[in-house]
């Protein structure tokens, strides 16, 4: 078990209808020597065409889409039978910096914390989220708590680092965007050792156009009052 | 008879005929179904007795008593039918899943 290899880093990027976008975001990591394990959530259109030129990539289909949730536990599966021995998740959008990983397995690989999960707003941290996105965020950090009982900076960010204890830990049943509470469940669950490091979100027009609306919020709300009655 | 009490009651007699086609199997179900088709023929032909009831429980009319009772039952029906939908659904995650892994596995 070598902590600092990073062959044995499993990135995972769930991604849904991408386009040229993702294969940059796969560019940025190469130089790292990841291994980079790409879960296609049933997209329409199959994306092989401009991912076949880059080998060195895992790739997992779903057949129909399920949601990001989903995708990322299909990731976290293949990677734990790959023999992972810290998991990365990440979106596929292009809003996270590959350079910024690993900051987060820092704490990882010294054995400080099992989980660290990404904030753009701790101080080092860069983002332009538009101001609605932004108090929508703070509210969202009050709504994990009351359901999760962790009070982080960052309600809702793809990025995250685990070991394998963690990684083993996490059932996403959740398949929409709940997920990201399920994560923050399993570490309180598990009394799992957490740390928030601070990272950049940088919107593009694109991830913008992709990415969730202020509104998804109230959507994963929901979700997560029924994952409580119904879990 | 008036019009009303025909049409429910040809209403419910389809319904339990639909029924009794589908669930033939379980002795259970058909037991429960036929205490339902009955109490409700009852209810249709001598909505008095609802009345009655109704006073005892201090609503004014049975016609109400039956519409507070029927939202209570549909709201458990949903959530019963919203129950199975999350549990078909991980299922299906789990089958995608499965195929998901065997085919990466396999390249």
């Amino acid at each position: 078990m070598n902590l600092n290899n990073p062959n044995s880093v499993f990135v995972i990027i769930p991604f849904y209808n991408e386009n040229t976008v993702i294969s940059e975001v796969i560019e940025s990591l190469v130089p790292y020597n990841y291994q980079i394990v790409l879960v296609d959530d049933g997209s329409a259109k199959s994306p092989i065409d401009f991912l076949k030129d880059i080998h060195s990539v895992y790739f997992l289909h779903h057949k129909v889409n399920l949601g990001q949730g989903a995708a990322i536990q299909t990731g976290i599966d293949f990677a734990l039978r790959k023999g992972a021995e810290l998991l990365v998740t990440f979106d596929a959008d292009g809003q996270h910096l590959a350079s910024d990983i690993q900051s987060l397995l820092e704490p990882l690989q010294n054995k400080e914390a099992d989980i660290c999960i990404a904030s753009r707003f701790l101080e080092k941290g860069k983002h332009n989220a538009t101001k609605g996105r932004k108090i929508t965020l703070k509210a969202g950090r009050w709504v994990n708590y009351f359901f999760t009982g962790l009070f982080l900076s960052d309600a809702h960010n793809g990025l995250r680092a685990m070991n394998r204890i963690a990684a083993k830990k996490i059932r996403l049943k959740e398949n929409r965007m709940a997920h990201a509470s399920e994560f923050l469940i399993a570490i309180k669950k598990n009394k799992l050792r957490y740390k928030e490091i601070p990272a950049s979100v940088v919107y593009s027009d694109y991830s913008r156009k992709k990415g969730q609306s202020v509104f998804s919020s109230v959507r994963i709300f929901f979700d997560l009052v029924l994952h409580k009655l119904f879990e | 008879m008036t019009g009303i009490k025909i049409l429910l009651t040809t209403g419910v007699a389809f319904i339990a005929v639909y029924f009794f086609l589908r669930l033939r199997n379980s002795i259970f179900d058909i037991l429960i179904l036929m205490l339902l088709i009955i109490a409700a023929v009852v209810f249709i032909l001598f909505p008095d007795i609802t009345n009655s009831i109704a006073n005892k429980l201090g609503v004014g009319r049975g016609a109400d008593l039956v519409f507070y009772t029927s939202i209570l039952i549909f709201w458990f029906a949903i959530l019963k039918l919203y129950a199975r939908i999350r549990k078909l659904e991980q299922i299906i995650t789990q089958v995608v899943r499965k195929d998901a892994i065997d085919e990466a596995e396999k390249n």
